[in-house]
């Protein structure tokens, strides 16, 4: 029988830990990894602490320089997939021969969100996403006076925290009210936006950029609102998109990532998605949800590397969850943690200790916990997303699990 | 292979174990010195108030696969595979609590620590004493638990135990399996608080 060839889609965590997983489970088959970055494997998480000057780049590789080798992996890196094609099962590369698969896995990740403004390609914008971006921040950073930072999600946040700890002088644009609007809730938002603003952090709310000037370094952003503001190093922190434009959509569902079942099997037969590019069931939500996060990239590579080698086995569904930093605050949310004010299929309780300085926020739906919120004093949090994963209904009554004695024990009720 | 196993039922909430436990991870290992140390020595296990004010002593299961192993950034938690103990490695930990939000038992904390490089914060949870194994002690949580609710023995023979504890109860002509001395007083009374307060 012929050899069997794996081929993925992704040289992120994803991709490698469906790799791991395969190689384990099929010791004999091929395995080929396509990734458009050409170092070997990083945390991309970490980048963040780069551009911080926390930790030196040495300190982001995850793997060893002989890991592919030592994994029988054949690397093709540098190069971007342009296309798939399910019904000859060839995956096309630029400027290369198609790679001919047995079994696929897109684990493509996702590409930052981009901005429509003039001037978008002048010198010193950037995202911040790859390692090869805080290279290019690091190197203008010297000459950097005035940052301005695009977005107030998770990226941006890293982003204006970075440059903040590096001594810029940085102006955050975000165009909700408050930053980290997709993972927290507004109370968790204002007590960031305080902590940042006593850093020396600007906040500009509700403004965006129209149009960047200068050249061939960009010298200010003119924003909606019509004012110009002054900057020499821009960051596009607005969020990502699922990277599948190689997708043949009459090939393979696709909603905004890849749909997937339980299996990390895509629609089309032999190809699966895992990591940021996958949609599958949101665990809290009950419908199905792109979760790019770095624990459910790994989840779900190693479930798609597991089937792939020919072990059905099912996963429940992925919960989006995040812990951050900065400062003075740690935040720690999961799951719903705004659920829509005008139903009232959910119950929200919360408390707020400004002495100690901690919130925590908890959503149910019926007796099922389906969101979090929690600043400071996050030891415990893991637990109440662990009653989100699970879906167990819970017992105790809503001001156990918000007190600050919360603990497993009291899960076990006898 | 021998392992740390509680049993909550006989946990009377003395908090020995977290008092030897911090011990056993000070500079000092004796108990009258490493309150004096900077880091202060703290405990791995903890003692958890249960919904009865019963105590609970709430340690690193050891995971197989390891939740907090995989979702861990730089890679720095990792399985000793001779004690299958998951372990950290404080050089490489970013202090990120990656580990507390996928920790379903909720056994991470973090602080300075004397294992750790001087003034680093870092993730800090049970280790299986491995240092205290290597010179042929148990840990230190099981060696001060006076109740038997912390033992260091094979899984399967406490399993096996336990099971036939369960079957006794269940079997034709069953007998109670009577309590350990003095604590079923002491959960009564505790239950009865608790209902007192509620009142």
């Amino acid at each position: 029988m012929a050899t069997t060839q794996h081929v993925i889609i992704g040289n992120g965590i994803a991709g490698i830990s469906a790799a791991e997983v395969l190689r384990a489970g099929d010791p004999d088959s091929a395995i080929t990894i396509i990734g458009d970055e050409s170092e070997t494997p990083y945390c991309r998480p970490m980048i963040s602490l780069v551009l911080e000057g926390a930790l030196g780049p040495e300190r982001l590789p995850i793997r060893g320089t002989d890991y592919y080798q030592q994994f029988g992996i054949t690397p093709v890196l540098g190069r971007r997939v342009t296309a798939v094609d399910t019904s000859r099962r060839e995956v096309h590369i630029n400027g290369a021969r198609p790679v001919i698969y047995d079994k696929l896995l897109i684990a493509s990740g996702a590409d930052p969100r981009p901005v429509k403004a003039e001037g978008r390609d002048l010198d010193n914008i950037f995202y911040l996403r790859h390692q090869a971006h805080v290279r290019g921040m690091l190197a203008v950073m010297p000459d950097a006076r005035k940052a301005l930072v695009l977005g107030g999600g998770l990226v941006g946040f890293k982003a204006a925290y970075g440059l903040l700890r590096r001594g810029i002088q940085v102006t955050m644009l975000i165009r909700s009210g408050y930053p980290l609007s997709m993972q927290a809730d507004a109370e968790a938002g204002r007590m960031v936006l305080t902590e940042l603003r006593a850093h020396g952090l600007e906040v500009r709310v509700g403004a965006e950029v129209t149009a960047f000037e200068g050249g061939p370094a960009v010298r200010a952003a003119v924003l909606s609102d019509g004012s110009r503001l002054a900057c020499d190093l821009v960051v596009i922190g607005k969020g990502v998109l699922p990277s599948l434009a190689f997708v043949r959509r009459d090939q393979i569902a696709v909603d905004l990532g890849i749909v997937v079942d339980r299996h990390m099997r895509t629609t089309a037969p032999d190809v699966y998605a895992a990591g940021d590019v996958a949609e599958g069931m949101d665990l809290a939500r009950g419908t199905r949800w792109v979760n790019a996060i770095w624990p459910e990239a790994v989840a779900q590579g190693r479930l798609a590397g597991t089937n792939m080698a020919g072990r059905e086995v099912a996963g429940e569904g992925s919960l989006g969850r995040n812990v951050i930093r900065i400062f003075g605050l740690d935040i720690m949310t999961g799951g719903i943690v705004d659920p829509p004010a005008d139903d009232d299929g959910f119950t929200v309780v919360s408390a707020l200790d400004p002495r100690r300085r901690t919130y925590r926020k908890l959503v149910f739906q019926k007796n099922r916990l389906v969101g979090m919120v929690m600043v400071n004093a996050i030891e415990q949090g893991g637990v109440l997303l662990g009653l989100i994963q699970s879906r167990m209904p819970v017992r105790l009554p809503a001001e156990t699990l918000l007190a600050n004695g919360f603990n497993y024990k009291q899960l076990l009720m006898e | 292979m021998k392992q740390v196993v509680v049993h909550p039922e006989r946990c009377v909430g003395c908090l020995q174990c977290m008092l030897a436990c911090a011990t056993a991870h000070s500079r000092s290992r004796t108990l009258p010195e490493a309150v004096l140390e900077s880091p202060r020595p703290r405990p791995r296990v903890h003692v958890g108030v249960g919904c009865f004010d019963e105590g609970f002593p709430n340690r690193c299961r050891h995971c197989d696969p390891a939740p907090c192993m995989l979702a861990c950034l730089p890679g720095a938690i990792y399985r000793d595979a001779q004690t299958n103990t998951v372990l950290i490695d404080t050089d490489r930990c970013i202090n990120c609590a990656s580990c507390a939000m996928v920790c379903p038992f909720g056994v991470l904390r973090y602080h300075p620590d004397v294992l750790a490089p001087p003034d680093k914060t870092v993730a800090v949870k049970c280790d299986n004493c491995i240092a205290r194994q290597q010179k042929g002690q148990i840990p230190a949580c099981v060696e001060a638990c006076r109740t038997g609710a912390l033992t260091f023995e094979p899984l399967d023979g406490a399993m096996r135990r336990k099971t036939d504890a369960v079957s006794r109860t269940v079997s034709a002509g069953r007998r109670e399996v009577p309590p350990p001395a003095g604590y079923a007083l002491l959960t009564t009374i505790k239950h009865e608080q608790v209902r007192l307060r509620s009142h």
